[in-house]
Parts: structure tokens; sequence; C-alpha cells
């Protein structure tokens, strides 16, 4: 019978063909929503393990946690210098760090922040060490420069039309041991130098500075807690490299001077302040690449994106959540805003699975349909298997099993092209993003190949019943 | 080796008021070589799938040495059938991408009775029939050939009657001439039964009897001609 089977499959080859190709790509197409939708999911929660508690400026959830866990450029409001020195000095946290980001090199996002964050979310370093003076730079596993490259951070990105810092070169002094998280792409630096770059927070060292910069902070902190929002968007408006950025330091140092919207400057001192910026460059002249990190933070510290909080105890983290709840701060448990946003995905896959459950049953309808024309144009030949003597069983078995081969082979192509595109799709998005994506099969997988198999083998039944019951003397007299 | 009688044999059709087949009685001794004569119509096909268990008995009674196969389910007939009838048809029926031999063996393989003597068997029949090439592809065969493929696979399981449909009318003359020598040896060779129904003038006359059919009924029968005479 196999013998008969395997001939007669290789006559119809190019139909055959067909069928396995319909059944495979309708069976690809389901498997790689749900493997992709996992994937997503375990990928981006496991991104999100290590960022316990994120505090920032009351605003969107949604885009603090994109901003800071998967470091999204995006205008964010700053929270106050302040509430991070509140923070380090909290019994009840662990570490709590300050994420600055806004500059970018090379298309990998700069990141300002401090040695407790790097310790307390990678493994380890897989070559080279911790930075420890202002113009060092480790970088994630995920970013091609190798140790002692030397990074001129762009202000924004090179595609809105950044600057270039001149005032500092970094160079990397360690590589970081994968994470799997967008962190892998992101160069990061001391916070403490970002902070003087943009003319922020720097050492009392020049009175004359030193009292412009007072003024500065007060208005920049005051930004920040009641505009910041809206001068961003003002920025946004009128430069395209902070557009995508939120950044580092206070909206004003930010922009370029000429671009300084009006409403910005403090009443009379405004022009003065501008013409300032220009001839000091951004106060940019006090970085000292040499300069010891010190990474107590008071309440002067200059105003930030979003701060990364490890609790000391889950207790500790829901009561700190509910404390920086305020009409000016916003703290989020980043795993329970992913989860909101998985709410949202999964209706996206609903429609997905939808979509897949209807290509899928289109094909078994159409699979039925030739199959049965297939039997009706076979009559005589089937007619005349019995006649010689074959059993109904036996001509029965021969259409089922022909139809099952194919089946079969379609539903295996189909997991094996559905598995390689959820692959290459994931790869392009680690490329993009630095998440990694886990494409893998679950156990519910095999229940899902079970159930197209089982109704692959129902839909094959009837043909193969219709060729048992049809007479052999009709058949063969038509 | 088997003989046959029918009686009272009404075969009728869902949507015709005639019946396409009366025979009141028909007897058909054991190794008895029979023709079947008729046109398109008179109830000569019918008369070969009742005979041969492809078409159910309704009404009356047909014998095989003595036991009636009408009371026999459509499987208990499969079977009978497998055992008992050599099919031979006007189109062969040879299944493309087989080779002779998997064509001669494949019922017998379907009904999974096949073993190592039947396969031994298979080959011989082949040669018997005159086919040197048990492994050449029947796409690959004149009809003639093809023709004499199906008479093998018949011939397998040492059938007590050989039931043929036709068996030149596709062929040219010659093939014809050959098939039919080679139909009416085998028979004479086995013992076997063998009901012809054709139109070939050189195949009927060779033939022990001759039953002619018309609108389903008995009009001649050349057995009861000698009788009567």
């Amino acid at each position: 019978m196999i013998s008969f089977v395997l001939a007669d499959l290789r006559r119809l080859w190019l139909g055959a063909f067909v069928l396995v190709l319909l059944v495979a790509l309708a069976t690809a197409l389901g498997v790689a929503v749900t493997l992709q939708e996992r994937a997503l999911r375990l990928g981006s929660a496991r991104a999100a393990e290590r960022f316990d508690l994120v505090v920032g400026a009351a605003g969107s959830e949604t885009q603090l946690v994109l901003s800071s866990v998967f470091l999204q450029p995006s205008p964010l409001p700053l929270v106050p210098g302040s509430v991070l020195a509140k923070l380090a000095t909290d019994p009840r946290v662990a570490w709590a760090a300050p994420v600055g980001f806004g500059d970018s090199f090379m298309g990998y996002p700069l990141v300002g922040t401090t040695t407790a964050l790097v310790k307390g979310t990678t493994a380890g370093f897989a070559e080279g060490g911790l930075f420890a003076h202002e113009g060092e730079a480790i970088v994630g596993a995920a970013v091609h420069l190798p140790l002692g490259a030397e990074i001129k951070p762009m202000h924004g990105t090179a595609e809105t039309g950044g600057e270039t810092h001149t005032e500092i070169t970094y160079r990397v002094v360690g590589r970081v041991k994968p994470t799997g998280t967008p962190w892998d792409r992101a160069i990061l630096v001391p916070v403490q130098a970002v902070w003087h770059i943009h003319g922020l927070g720097h050492d009392h060292h020049d009175e004359d500075h030193d009292e412009d910069h007072e003024g500065h902070h007060d208005e920049d902190h005051h930004a920040a807690e009641a505009h910041g929002h809206d001068h961003h968007e003002d920025e946004g408006a009128s430069v395209p490299a902070v557009q995508q950025v939120s950044d580092v330091g206070a909206p004003s140092d930010a922009a370029p001077p000429s671009a300084v919207p009006a409403d910005h400057d403090h009443d009379g001192e405004g022009e003065h302040g501008a013409d300032d910026h220009d001839e000091d460059g951004h106060h940019h002249g006090h970085i000292d690449p040499d300069a010891a990190l010190n990474e107590v933070f008071t309440d002067e510290a200059p105003g930030l994106p979003a701060i990364l909080v490890k609790p000391k105890t889950i207790a500790d983290a829901y009561r700190l959540r509910q404390e920086y709840r305020t009409a000016g701060t916003l703290a989020v448990f980043p795993g329970e805003v992913l989860t909101r946003l998985y709410g949202t995905l999964g209706d996206a896959k609903m429609v997905l699975s939808a979509v897949a459950a209807g290509s899928q049953a289109l094909v078994a309808a159409a699979l039925l349909l030739v199959s049965v024309i297939h039997v009706t144009q076979r009559r005589r030949q089937i007619g005349a298997l019995r006649a010689f003597g074959a059993p109904r069983l036996a001509v029965f078995g021969i259409v089922w099993s022909e139809l099952l081969v194919l089946v079969l082979m379609g539903i295996a192509l189909g997991f094996g092209g559905g598995y390689l595109a959820a692959r290459l799709i994931g790869d392009a998005f680690t490329r993009q993003t630095g998440v990694i994506l886990p494409v893998e099969f679950a156990a519910g997988d095999g229940a899902m190949a079970l159930i197209l198999l089982a109704t692959g083998m129902v839909f094959a039944a009837i043909p193969a019943l219709m060729a048992y019951r049809q007479s052999p003397a009709q058949a063969l007299r038509s | 080796m088997l003989s046959l009688s029918i009686e009272n044999l009404v075969v009728r059709v869902p949507d015709l008021q005639q019946p396409v087949l009366v025979i009141d009685r028909l007897d058909v001794p054991s190794g008895q070589h029979l023709a079947v004569t008729g046109g398109s119509g008179s109830g000569k096909s019918t008369l070969l799938n009742i005979v041969s268990g492809l078409e159910r008995v309704r009404q009356g009674r047909v014998l095989w040495n003595g036991s009636d196969i009408a009371p026999l389910s459509e499987s208990g007939r499969d079977r009978w059938r497998a055992q008992n009838v050599g099919l031979v048809m006007q189109d062969f029926h040879l299944f493309a991408g087989l080779t002779a031999l998997a064509n001669v063996l494949l019922p017998a393989r379907l009904a999974g009775a096949a073993d190592a003597a039947t396969v031994a068997r298979a080959q011989d029949l082949l040669a018997r029939v005159g086919l040197a090439r048990p492994s050449q592809r029947v796409e690959t065969m004149s009809r003639g050939e093809m023709q004499r493929v199906a008479i093998a696979r018949a011939l397998l399981r040492q059938p007590g009657v050989i039931v043929a449909d036709e068996p030149t009318a596709s062929l040219d003359v010659e093939s014809g001439a050959a098939v039919g020598d080679l139909l009416l040896e085998v028979a004479t060779e086995t013992g076997s039964t063998l009901i012809v129904a054709s139109h070939d003038p050189r195949l009927i006359e060779r033939l022990d009897r001759r039953l002619a059919l018309a609108a389903g009924r008995i009009v001649t029968d050349s057995a009861a001609a000698e009788v009567a005479a």
C-alpha cells in the first residue's frame, strides 16, 4: 500500500506540492504569530527584570518605562535632583541611580548613570572594568567599539541633526557581559560627566559662573517641575535635534542658544544668559576627564528624566511606589506597566491569531474541495481497485493516508517555516533594539500541532469515506 | 472449477420501469467457456457485474458451486470476489507509476494476501503471458502488453472463474487476437470457468457456448439450441 501511495503522490507531485505549500503557509502563519508574540513578551519581560522601580516626573507611565528600560528616546519631563538625593539616603533603598539620556554616539544611546546601576543591573564585565573617572565609558555587549576607543558624544542623534559635543572624549574602559536587554546597545558614562558637558551641577570653583548657574538651576528645576513638558514640546517644534530626545540637563542648556524660546529666559537676564552660553559654549569649559567620580547626590543635583531604584524588600518597593506617586513624581514597576502593555498586545495577538485561524480554515476548505474533486476524478480507478479485490478499508486507507502524508508534511514544514520566520523577525528586532527575543516552542505548541493534525485527519477522512462508500460497479460504469 | 447457477434473477435500476436484466434460469458448468453477446443496454455488463459480485443481487439467487452470493455483504462480496474471480476489463485498469509486477500484486497486497509464494507466482504469470520484464513500468507498455499484465493480475489468486469484459475491444486486430488466444489458453490450463462479454466475432466463435442478450433477456443460447437440436 505504501508503494502505491508513494507512486500515486509521485504521479500527482505538482498538485501534492501545491497542497503541501498551502498547508505549510497557513501553519507557518499561525506558528509565527504565536512564537513572535511569546518572544516579545518574554524578551521585554527579561529586559525589565532588573528594573524594580523607576521614578520619574509625573507624565506617561508607558513613556517612562520605554525610555528608561528600553532606551527609546522621547522627551520626558524631568524630576528634580532633590528626589534622587532623597531616594539615595532612604533606608528602604538598596541603591538609587540616575538614568540620564539624550546623547548618542554612532547610533548607540549614551546613558549617564552611576557605578551602582552598572553593578546592580549587569552580570559583570566581559573585558575591562567600571568607569572610575569622568572621561571613561563602558559599553554594552552589542556595541561594536573596542576597549580604548574614543567616544565623542552627539547631542540627540545623527538622524535628528544633533550636534557633536567637542568638549569631551570618553575612552572605553570596559565591556559588560550580554544582558539581552536594550542596554546591550548602550554606552554607559558617569552621569556626572553628562551633567558637566551640559553645564550642570559642576563643582563650585568659579564664582562668577556659579552665580549664573545657581540662577539657572532654579530656573531649571522650576521648569522641570512646572512646565517641563511644555518646554520640551516648544523645543521640539523649533529644534529638531531635541525633538526625540529627552534632555539630560535643563532645557535651556540643551537647545542651541539661537533657539532658546523667549519664555524660557528669566527676566532681563535672559539675553545675557544666552550670550553667555554662546561665549562659553554651554559652559563646556570645565570637563576634566581625569576627575574622580562623586556619586553622592545632593539636592543641588540637576533634574533627571528617570531614577532607577532598587528597594530592599518587596514591601519597601510597594511603599516607595506609593510614596512617589505624587503630583510631581511618578513611580512605576516596569513589570506592571509591561503587563498592561501585553494586555493591548494580547488583543493584537488575538486579531492576528484569528487571521491565522481564518487562513487555516480557508486552506482546510481548499484542501477538502481539492481532495473531493480528486476522489471524484479517481472514481473509476478506485472502483477498479475494489473490483480487483482490494478491501474497502484498503481503499479508505489509500485516500486517507495520501492526504495525511501531504497534511503532515505541510504542518511539519509550516512549523519549521514559522519558527524560521519568527527567528528572522526576532533577529532584526534584536539588531534594532537590543532586546533579545527568545523564540522558542512551548508545550502548548505541541497541542497546537496535535489539533492541526487531528483536524487534518478528520478532513482527510471525508474524501476517504466517499471513496469507501462508492459502489465499484457504478464507479466503473461512469 | 466453479459452476454457476442463476435462478429467478431480476435486476432493476432506480429510474427505469423495466428491469435491466431478467434471467429465470441459467446454468454454466464448471470449466465452460461462455461468450455473452448483445448490444449496449442489453444487460451484458449487468450480468457480468452480478456474477462477479460487483453488484448486489436483490431479487433471485446467484449460486457459485451451490452457494448463493446474494446474501453476502458488500465487504463479503469483495472478499469472495478477490478469492474467486479474475477480472479482465476493456480499459485494463492498470496503475501508472507502478511496475508490471507491482500491478499484478497490487490487489493481493492491498488485501494483505501477498506472501513470497504469491510474488513468485506473479513472476511466473508474467513470463507465462509473454512479458520478459516484470520491472517495466506499465505506462511505458503497448496496449497489448498492458492487457497481458491485466490477465496475469486476474490469474494471480488462482480464480475459479475468469470474467472478461470486452478484453479485446481496445486493442488492434493483431494484439486482440493474441490476447484472445492467451485468455482461452490460460482458462483451459487452469480449468477455470471463463465468462467473456464481447463483440469480437473471432473471439466469440472460439468459445464453447454463446449467450445473446437483448433488452435484459436471453434471446439465444447456443447450448439450449444444441439441446433442442
